[in-house]
């Protein structure tokens, strides 16, 4: 309670300096009298926050907040840098050079339908069946290339990084991976016709 | 004769077997709310919480992938919401294993399960063939979101929404 005049005043003089943190500070008030177990559990929510926010500082495989830059989700920061991404004309020019392995992420289905002539199929959907049978084609010294379907399919950005945890350096992701390829009109090895799955 | 009219039998016959359910719904909501029974469906409820947690916290960026397959969100917030959920698990679970602040905690629990029952629901109805990210999400076990897990949810509700609404 303010007792002397010039206490008033104080008060009056602050109340008109912030009108928007003491109408916040009434409202909280009003809400948590009015709706305690709705406030308690907001309360619950920033603690939550806060905890998220320092067990992903200090984890390893802590990702951003908000997608990287380029677009991409669920990327470690660590490897954002080791995982970039190149276009269609540079996987052709990789490709025609023989510089690279193509690795198809792909369901096999698709892969068998049709794909970059040469390129190894490691279905992401079915990596831990697979890879034990899969990882001696792919020799660690060798620069791999990884697509999926197209723009940000997500399939081959997570072989990117099970590849990079296996131990693997020179990857590359063919940025809208198979649609960016077949829309530039590149070769691709089809299924003979006939043929059975 | 002034003997009971027949047609009064069946509606006094109704009437008892209404309130022996009554009294049997009483018993049970009794035993529901009793003090020790709610600390045991705290530490249960709590306990899947927690446990369903910490691959989420380790595994961050798994985590996002399998909220991205969800399909569900806008891709802006994926990550965030990728790396609040194990957290808000884990905070609810602390607190109803502890006793502190339960039905704020229940409340929580409560939506998160709600969230978790959508997001099944819609991906079984949209015919996705996805992990369920619900305990582990390295994909050494993965389950696939089914009915099966759904229905997995209920007593989970049941028991979260009892915490918000009686502890």
């Amino acid at each position: 309670m303010p007792q002397t005049t010039s206490d008033v005043t104080d008060l009056s003089q602050r109340g008109s300096s912030c009108p928007l943190v003491c109408g916040s500070i009434s409202l909280i008030r009003w809400g948590v009298r009015r709706f305690p177990h709705a406030a308690r559990a907001a309360g619950l929510l920033v603690l939550a926050l806060l905890l998220a926010a320092a067990c992903n500082a200090a984890n390893p495989l802590g990702i951003r907040w908000l997608p990287s830059p380029d677009g991409r989700v669920g990327l470690p920061r660590i490897f954002e840098s080791r995982l970039p991404e190149i276009d269609a004309a540079q996987a052709l020019a990789l490709l025609q050079s023989g510089q690279a392995i193509f690795v198809d992420s792909r369901d096999q289905k698709d892969y068998q339908a049709d794909h970059i002539p040469g390129a190894i199929n490691v279905p992401q959907r079915k990596w831990v069946e697979l890879w034990p049978d899969t990882r001696s084609q792919l020799p660690r010294d060798r620069t791999l290339v990884l697509y999926c379907y197209g723009g940000h399919c997500g399939l081959s950005t997570r072989q990117g990084k099970r590849l990079l945890q296996e131990g693997y350096e020179n990857l590359l992701v063919l940025e809208r991976g198979w649609d960016e390829w077949t829309e530039a009109g590149y070769p691709t090895q089809r299924r003979p016709q006939g043929k059975a799955t | 004769m002034n003997g009971p009219r027949p047609d009064i039998r069946p509606s006094d016959d109704r009437k008892g077997k209404r309130r022996e359910m009554r009294s049997l719904f009483h018993a049970i909501s009794r035993f529901l709310t009793h003090r020790i029974v709610l600390r045991l469906i705290g530490l249960a409820v709590g306990g899947v919480f927690i446990y369903a947690s910490f691959d989420k916290i380790v595994y961050p960026d798994r985590f996002s992938d399998i909220v991205n397959d969800y399909q569900m969100l806008p891709r802006i917030f994926i990550n965030a919401f990728a790396l609040a959920m194990p957290s808000v698990e884990i905070v609810a679970g602390v607190a109803l294993i502890v006793g502190v602040w339960r039905r704020p905690a229940g409340l929580v629990a409560t939506a998160l399960t709600v969230a978790f029952m959508i997001g099944i629901a819609q991906a079984e109805i949209r015919g996705l063939e996805i992990e369920c990210g619900c305990f582990d999400v390295t994909g050494m076990s993965a389950t696939t979101a089914s009915w099966d897990l759904f229905l997995r949810d209920i007593p989970l509700l049941f028991g979260s929404a009892l915490l918000w609404r009686r502890a």
